[in-house]
């Protein structure tokens, strides 16, 4: 009996042994283009951020240890495809912007840092006091509106005027690489919320189909029926001297379509972005839904909407 | 008696329970219109949609088709028949987004219908306030409130 314990013991001391040669890599590019911030900034990024999202990975002898090691150079690339603070410059400064706020909320919804890569690294844990440091950060990104602003003006009276001459008339309707079509009857559908996105200076509207309006009605929407469609459209916020807030012009238009077959492998949404009057369809593989599962996924618990709906 | 404690013990831990739960709520409360309003009957969709810094305010404008297809015209012409509602909100900070506000509490609808008669075209105002939307019998400034919203111009939406 104490051989065979022994016997076993010793072909898992070879498995493990051996399974500590098999390792994925984590390579360490050069870093050309990391992100300049105050320093109390860089220092939260540095400590919370940097192992997952940067090409400075620090791993310490504990991650180096298979079988975990391949969850971390699991997290580490899969992070860096997100977010990598080494190819900050690399980005054009809206988008810049755009991270920074897509990962502020991601920290406030407690999706970010990774609960079991804190357990593991409880230096990565951001506190109250580094919360609001980030907060501030980002906060002083907040675009200022120039009341009267004739560039965004003529903008959005250049789109009225196509509007007017029934320029807007789409042949055939524009497709999203994951196959949604265009929808052009959103108008139609009812408003349930709408949004003054001042992260990005943007006033929106989310409309609802009906299978959306009477799901809400019913308060069956934990989690919406299939068939549920979105549509949310996006202006530039146009200011005038007496503080009111008008849309601009028009900047995209998004929608989610509900079906947990078709689209379980995007959370049962089906999602598609289509930009300017033109309406290109966002996205340059049909992966691009992937962007859209990563800024959604924190609302779980809401079905992965993050829109409130208002009954009327 | 003691029964009674324990119902008491257990109830009490049940709210407890309930106000340790600072989850989001699904529906947005505070901005719903009063069912007995049944504003989805008046058949109108989205016409535009603005916020006022200085009053802290969101709105969406909504108009019937001939409504919507006046204001796209743009000169300012309007035809029997033509509706026009305005839901006016307070705005509240976006629970589910740091950078976004939402509307809060419901503050009034006001409609705008216009009709004819012998003299021609003529403009009936109403306006609902607060959160069960009551008839406001004030009349103050009313010209002002029917010429904003008549000259707002529509949203673009291709």
């Amino acid at each position: 009996m104490r051989r065979k314990i022994a016997f076993v013991a010793a072909l898992m001391l070879i498995a493990f042994t051996g399974l500590q040669f098999i390792r994925p890599k984590i390579k360490n590019p050069p870093v050309t283009a990391d992100i300049q911030a105050p320093s109390n900034v860089e220092a939260i990024l540095r400590r919370a951020c940097y192992d997952c999202h940067s090409n400075e990975t620090n791993l310490r002898w504990y991650d180096k240890i298979q079988p975990v090691y391949w969850q971390v150079a699991a997290h580490v690339n899969e992070g860096r495809e997100g977010l990598n603070f080494s190819d900050w410059k690399n980005m054009a400064p809206a988008e810049q912007k755009a991270k920074l706020w897509e990962s502020i909320n991601q920290v406030i919804a407690g999706a970010m840092p990774v609960q079991n890569y804190v357990m593991v690294h409880p230096s990565a844990k951001l506190s109250k006091d580094d919360l609001v440091i980030l907060k501030a950060y980002v906060s002083g990104m907040t675009p200022v509106n120039k009341p009267g602003d004739t560039a965004k003006i003529n903008a959005q009276m250049q789109q009225l005027e196509q509007w007017q001459n029934a320029k807007f008339t789409i042949g055939k309707l524009p497709i999203a690489l994951n196959g949604i079509s265009y929808m052009p009857d959103y108008k139609n559908w009812q408003a349930i919320s709408t949004t003054n996105r001042f992260d990005n200076g943007t006033l929106r509207v989310i409309f609802g189909n009906n299978i959306a309006v009477n799901a809400m009605k019913a308060n069956n929407i934990h989690p919406w029926p299939n068939g549920t469609i979105f549509a949310k459209v996006a202006w530039d916020q146009v200011e005038d001297n007496e503080g009111n807030i008008k849309t601009g012009a028009f900047k995209q238009i998004e929608y989610m379509i509900k079906d947990d077959q078709k689209y379980a492998s995007t959370m049962g949404w089906g999602f598609a972005r289509f930009k300017t009057t033109k309406l290109i369809p966002y996205g340059k593989t049909a992966l691009f839904a992937t962007e859209c599962v990563n800024c959604h996924r924190p609302q779980k618990d809401e079905d992965f909407v993050f829109t409130q709906p208002i009954k009327n | 008696m003691k029964n009674v404690v324990w119902i008491l013990l257990a109830a009490s831990f049940t709210i407890a329970a309930c106000n340790h739960d600072d989850k989001v709520s699904l529906i947005n409360d505070q901005a719903a219109l009063p069912a007995t309003f049944k504003f989805d009957t008046l058949g109108l969709k989205v016409m535009a949609s603005f916020a006022n810094k200085k009053y802290g305010t969101m709105s969406v404008l909504y108009a019937n088709g001939e409504g919507i297809s006046n204001a796209i015209k743009g000169d300012k012409k309007h035809s029997a028949g033509e509706v026009r509602a305005l839901v006016t909100w307070g705005q509240q900070d976006d629970p589910s987004w740091f950078g976004a506000r939402i509307p809060g509490s419901l503050k009034s609808v006001e409609l705008v219908k216009i009709s004819t008669n012998t003299t021609g075209l003529i403009t009936a105002y109403a306006k609902y306030s607060g959160k069960n939307l009551l008839a406001a019998p004030d009349t103050l400034g009313q010209e002002a409130r029917i010429k904003y919203i008549l000259d707002q111009q529509p949203s673009i939406m291709p």
